[in-house]
């Protein structure tokens, strides 16, 4: 058992070491590599011309590049676990990696509810919500034209049916137009009039327009009417601050808000970069630090019951099944799969239904009167038990494949042995299942430490005790940590990829000591 | 033996009525005229197959189409993630390269993280690719595929790679003294002793994608476009949760249906191992 | 050797991969930047405009959408977004993929503002005329108009007339009509209102307001204060303590197992006399065959009025929309006409907006006025982003207390749990 290893370390090196007489090239090596060519090359024509239109040439540079890489990978002889390896971690790195790095950045900085765009955003979002109608003007109807190439507004004053033009250098009078009866103009001599569908062609520079007058600005207000307004708070760069309304607010980079003198801010704020606050705020939040090492426990106990559970159940059924002269396992193993077949989302809320005290079917079918979702024991009981039933038949579909793979001369021979069933499964079966399920057991677990659904369309935490409503006695971790970070005033997506930091580096070492442990057994049945 | 198997089928048939226990409750809310979970009753007082008449033949829930586009996605991701985490696997379990355990460690933590932050991440990179490459962008199944991809390592990759671990290493050794290459090692020795958890997972892929929600939620917005599990959703959302419950549990059953037939389409591949398993040895 | 070198291979492949994704971000503003002013751009996007709906108001409005799109020469597409709409709507505009139109409900605003992401609508004067003036009420946020609305919502008091030939003239006398055809064995519950174990602020909402509690004081400008939560107060403790009068070791009117699944049905079978519920009920309520009507809810003798949360529903204007001259058009000019409002309603039966559209639908259709006058003396669903932090802890208040807790330790612990998420 020693030697193999060793041997397989050679060859694997071997496999780009100088080329061995008997590796010739073949016609299938010859077609793979045209193939390899043919695909990188049309990747690069399809992905190219957009780039290039774009002007996009960082990623123009990158593209060619990565496309040479991966041409000459496989064009080559060397390099063979890369060639194994990179079609899926090019997917892996683009839509899971890249994903992780950008949420994990976004933990240094505010982003969330009223944080979410730059300042620049938050001005003009400030601005745009402060024009008010000028008082007493009057409500013009809009006909978008033009004079020569530029875009006009002829505005009829629904009052006195005077007809003006207005562009960016003000108002002018226009004599002699005709206006139909919705108030809209239908001919203006000097002017080309706009039908519907060409103003809104020119939607952009009809909203781009603004034409000033004494009181402030008119602008379009869709496109068959405009208004007199004027932005009531305006930004001046001089100051850095918002003014009017009598008042003043100056913009605070730390918190990203517009603040007046009073501490109170304007509602529109913008994303600044918070360095390590919110990971501050995970360990000194006294609702969070209060209550950790009880969620903590339970979240430990959730994830180690839910996997023990449904791996123990999985693999009874699995072995009961896996009999030469067991019949009708067509039927038992349809039936079996069948929870793992539907929606979870929606086998989720019927579970919770049946836990109903008063019109729930577990209470009726049993003839007991228990407010499951209600007590916290019962309620731990009842979110292992319908995880159970949403897991097993994971486990006990691949404990089926695995139980294939062991050949049956040998539980045969620990019969002959003399050793009993158990002492057959516990000894030859069990270790061999291990060695093909350690991996699911250790990422399993980890599913279930941050499994958020089925506590939150079970039982959303609960049930709460009346004097600390912020946990719940079901509450893992993550649904009651996300419950802090989303459910008031907002999303707060920072402080959730802060708390998601936490979390995964709770798990990531839980996952990596027993994944250390698993190296030995690798080796030894390998 | 007698005894010990009608154990068996005792102890199988007690756990078929536990899977089942919930499912009986829904198909009686998928029968009942007056759709609903809150019944007691296990047997609802009229049976009808009118939630299932009215569910093929609403209009503001295009549900074939909807099955169509769940099946052709289902079927289109768990094959190429299965090729995808196969040759992973294939190289995670038979060679030996720097940053190997590393790497699988890696593969296992970044499911960690809670996919729900990602959609803004996703909104980042897909904003971009709709612009650049529609065919590739919001609203388009292959889109949708391009990302399924990007979880196609995760976890079939450690599923796999541990059951090649349980290939004796002196079958491609063999092969390789025989003058195989890595490539035709891979497909002709490895891919067939394997049928059996490679048609597992590819029915737990088939299933995954069937039930995925999160990204295709966000990804498809025209009615016709979306996939059961999207579609199903909005009809008990919000306030509609009572008025279609009944046709959300006829659809809820009618779900199941392509994954059966999925699975009895591999059942063979699964326990084919039984026999030839058997004769090999 | 050979094996280190390798790695190092694959790691900057991985890298370059992972530069090429990163590498593509900074063009972003760029390229967006540079095609609004160019014409051909400006052409080619001139000719669409996105709303996002949710499923079940998409078939009603395509027509109008079409419509809309031939006499303006555009293109018009009606998307469909199942779950969590707003934040969706918030994370895809800030991105550059949202809609230009987007639907829904009116406490959304206080959100959508402080995130830049909607702008004011402005309605004439004679627009505005013609909508009731709670609806208004809803859609002005911060003194400014930021959504067209369509339909308002509220729950009120359904009963089945068959059980209870009379409407109740306060809680009281319902309570007690209830637990008389409990006790008669005609009902197996005396009010079919949903609690649940995390409670539900929502329907209760009614009878705290009669009991006497309340939620926010109000600012100078009489919109709801975040600064002063008021559910610790002694009023909200009184109303606390009356639901748990109401409640599971009282008179039983209030129950946890009642829930948003189970109310409607329970009452459409017949197993209650009462349901307070809003439009949305009354599909499975005609389905059951109940003989109904339609009334306010009652307060407690001597009570406060009972007053519903309003919801209004709202078309908003997306301030990151490429097109919005055309979506001021569609929001401001166009739907607010009538022949809209009544697809909507006959999409989804909750009572139109707008005055005229609701008379018209109200004489074929009683429960829509029925409704509108049930909430006719409502709150408008505080629209500040600050509600958020209220809906949860009120709840499990709620919850508390149904249960049989202690009314002034629950109410106060709602109170603290409030202050502290809005550090107050």
């Amino acid at each position: 058992m020693s030697s193999p290893p060793a041997v397989d370390v050679r060859e694997a090196r071997g496999a780009h070491a100088p080329p061995k007489p008997r590796r010739e090239i073949t016609t299938a090596f010859l077609v793979s590599r045209i193939a390899v060519l043919a695909v990188a090359a049309a990747l690069l024509l399809y992905a190219l011309p957009p780039l290039v239109a774009a002007r996009s040439w960082p990623a123009v540079v990158i593209l060619c590049a990565a496309t040479a890489a991966i041409a000459y990978l496989y064009l080559t002889r060397r390099f063979v676990p890369a060639k194994y390896l990179i079609p899926g971690t090019v997917f892996l790195i683009a839509f899971q990696v890249f994903p992780v790095l950008y949420t994990v950045s976004t933990a240094f900085t505010n982003f969330g509810d009223g944080h979410r765009g730059d300042k620049r955003a938050a001005i003009t979002a400030i601005e745009s919500g402060s024009v008010r109608q000028a008082p007493g003007s009057p409500e013009y109807s809009l006909t978008a034209a033009l004079k020569g190439e530029a875009l006009v507004f002829l505005l009829v004053d629904p009052a006195t049916k005077q007809v003006q033009a207005g562009d960016a250098a003000g108002l002018t009078p226009v004599p002699g137009a005709q206006v139909g009866v919705t108030g809209k103009v239908l001919r203006a001599p000097g002017y080309t009039v706009l039908t519907a569908p060409q103003a809104a062609a020119r939607g952009q520079d009809v909203t781009a327009l603004s034409v000033p007058t004494p009181g402030g600005l008119i602008k379009a207000n869709g496109l068959s009417r405009a208004v007199e307004g004027r932005a009531t708070l305006v930004y001046d760069a001089r100051c850095d601050c918002v003014q009017g309304e009598g008042d003043r607010w100056a913009a605070d980079e730390g918190q990203g808000y517009f603040v007046n003198a009073k501490g109170q801010h304007l509602a529109q704020g913008w994303q600044v970069n918070v360095g390590l606050s919110n990971f501050a705020r995970v360990v000194t939040d006294p609702t969070i630090s209060r209550y950790f090492a009880g969620v903590f426990g339970w979240n430990v106990v959730f994830a180690l019951a839910s996997v023990g559970t449904t791996f123990a159940l999985g693999m009874a059924v699995a072995l009961a099944l896996h009999h030469p002269r067991m019949r009708g396992t067509k039927a038992y193993r349809i039936a079996l799969i069948l929870p793992y077949a539907m929606p979870s989302f929606a086998m989720l809320l019927v579970w919770r239904d049946m836990f109903n005290r008063d019109f729930g079917l577990i209470n009726q079918l049993f003839g007991v009167d228990v407010d499951w979702m209600g007590q916290p024991s019962t309620a731990r009981f009842a979110v292992v038990l319908v995880n159970l039933w949403l897991g097993f038949p994971y486990m006990f579909l691949v404990t089926t494949g695995a139980l294939q793979a062991i050949p049956r001369e040998l539980t045969e021979a620990a019969s002959i042995d003399g050793a009993t069933p158990w002492n057959g499964f516990r000894r030859v079966t069990l270790p061999l299942l291990l060695v093909a399920l350690t991996p699911l057991l250790i990422s399993s677990f980890a599913f279930n430490f941050n499994n958020f659904n089925a506590i939150a369309l079970t039982s959303e935490g609960g049930p709460f005790p009346a004097e600390s409503p912020q946990v719940g006695a079901t509450d893992l971790l993550i649904t009651y940590t996300f419950r802090l970070a989303f459910g008031t005033g907002g999303a707060q997506f920072g402080f959730a990829a802060a708390i998601s930091v936490f979390i995964f580096a709770i798990v990531a070492i839980i996952s990596a000591v027993t994944f250390r442990r698993t190296r030995r057994q690798e080796e030894v049945y390998a | 033996m007698k005894l010990s198997l009608t154990l068996r089928h005792v102890f199988v048939l007690v756990v078929c009525a536990f899977a089942l226990l919930p499912i009986v409750f829904v198909v009686s809310a998928a029968i009942n005229p007056l759709g609903t979970l809150a019944s007691t009753e296990l047997l609802p007082k009229g049976a009808s197959l009118g939630n299932f008449g009215d569910l093929f033949a609403s209009d503001t829930y295009p549900f074939a189409r909807w099955f169509l586009n769940s099946v052709f996605i289902a079927l289109a991701s768990s094959f190429a993630s299965l090729l995808l985490s196969m040759l992973a696997a294939y190289a995670f379990s038979r060679m030996r390269f720097a940053g190997r355990r590393t790497g699988l460690l890696a593969l296992l933590l970044i499911q960690m993280f809670p996919q729900f932050l990602a959609i803004v991440t996703i909104f980042i990179i897909f904003t971009k690719v709709t612009e650049m490459y529609p065919a590739f962008g919001f609203n388009t199944v292959w889109g949708l595929l391009l990302l399924y991809l990007g979880g196609a390592l995760g976890v079939n990759t450690w599923l796999m790679k541990g059951f090649l671990d349980t290939v004796p290493k002196e079958l491609d050794e063999a092969a390789t003294v025989d003058g195989a290459s890595h490539a035709q090692i891979f497909w002709r020795v490895i891919m067939p002793l394997v049928t059996p958890i490679l048609a597992v997972t590819a029915l737990l892929a088939f299933i995954g994608t069937m039930s995925e929600f999160i990204m295709a939620n966000v990804f498809l917005r025209d009615p016709e476009s979306k996939t059961l599990a999207v579609g199903m959703y909005g009809m008990i959302a919000g306030d509609q949760r009572n008025a279609n419950f009944g046709m959300f549990a006829a659809a809820t059953l009618l779900t199941a249906v392509p994954t059966v037939g999925v699975f009895l389409w591999l059942q063979k591949y699964i326990v084919s191992g039984l026999t030839a398993g058997a004769v090999k040895g | 050797m050979r094996t280190r070198a390798l790695g190092v291979a694959a790691l900057t492949t991985l890298a370059l991969a992972a530069t090429a994704c990163g590498g593509s971000q900074p063009a972003t503003p760029s390229a967006t930047g540079s095609a609004a002013p160019s014409a051909a751009a400006t052409q080619a996007q001139g000719g669409k405009l996105v709303i996002w709906a949710d499923p079940n108001r998409v078939k009603a409005l395509k027509p109008f959408a079409e419509q809309f799109g031939t006499e303006n020469g555009v293109s018009v597409e009606v998307k469909e977004i199942s779950k969590d709409n707003q934040q969706t709507f918030l994370t895809a505009s800030q991105q550059g993929s949202g809609p230009d139109i987007m639907v829904g409900a009116h406490d959304w605003i206080g959100n959508m503002v402080q995130n830049g992401a909607i702008e004011p609508v402005n309605l004439t004067d004679a627009q505005k005329a013609a909508f009731p003036e709670i609806a208004m009420k809803a859609v002005t946020f911060d003194g400014q108009v930021y959504g067209a609305p369509y339909a308002v919502e509220n729950i009120a008091l359904i009963r089945n007339t068959k059980l209870a030939p009379d409407a109740p003239a306060t809680l009281e006398d319902m309570v007690k009509q209830g637990k008389a055809l409990k006790e008669a064995g005609k009902v197996k519950e005396v009010l079919c209102l949903p609690v649940a174990q995390k409670g539900d602020a929502f329907h209760v909402y009614p009878i705290f307001a009669a009991g006497g509690g309340s939620l926010f004081g109000t600012t100078a400008s009489g919109d709801p204060d975040p600064k002063k939560v008021l559910l610790g107060s002694p009023e909200s403790v009184k109303a606390f303590g009356k639901l748990k009068d109401l409640g599971e070791k009282g008179d039983g009117a209030l129950k946890t197992s009642i829930t948003n699944e189970n109310y409607i049905s329970s009452f459409a079978g017949g197993k209650c006399a009462y349901l307070i519920s809003g439009p949305w009920a009354m599909g499975d309520v005609k389905k059951g065959g109940i003989s109904y009507d339609i009334t306010p809810v009652p307060s407690f003798k001597d009570g406060k009025p009972a007053t519903p949360f309003v919801g209004v529903q709202s078309f908003f204007v997306a301030s990151k929309g490429k097109n919005k001259a055309l979506a001021q058009e569609f929001v401001a000019n166009y739907v607010t006409n009538k022949d809209v409002a009544k697809a909507l309603y006959a999409a989804d039966p909750r009572p139109p907006a707008l005055t005229e559209a609701l008379q018209e639908v109200g004489a074929s259709d009683p429960d829509a006025g029925k409704f509108m006058d049930a909430g006719k003396n409502g709150m408008p669903m505080p629209a500040i982003p600050e509600m958020q932090a209220v809906w949860e802890p009120f709840g499990i208040a709620e919850a508390a207390v149904v249960k049989g807790g202690d009314a002034a330790k629950a109410a106060e612990a709602a109170q603290k749990a409030i202050d502290s998420s809005l550090k107050n």
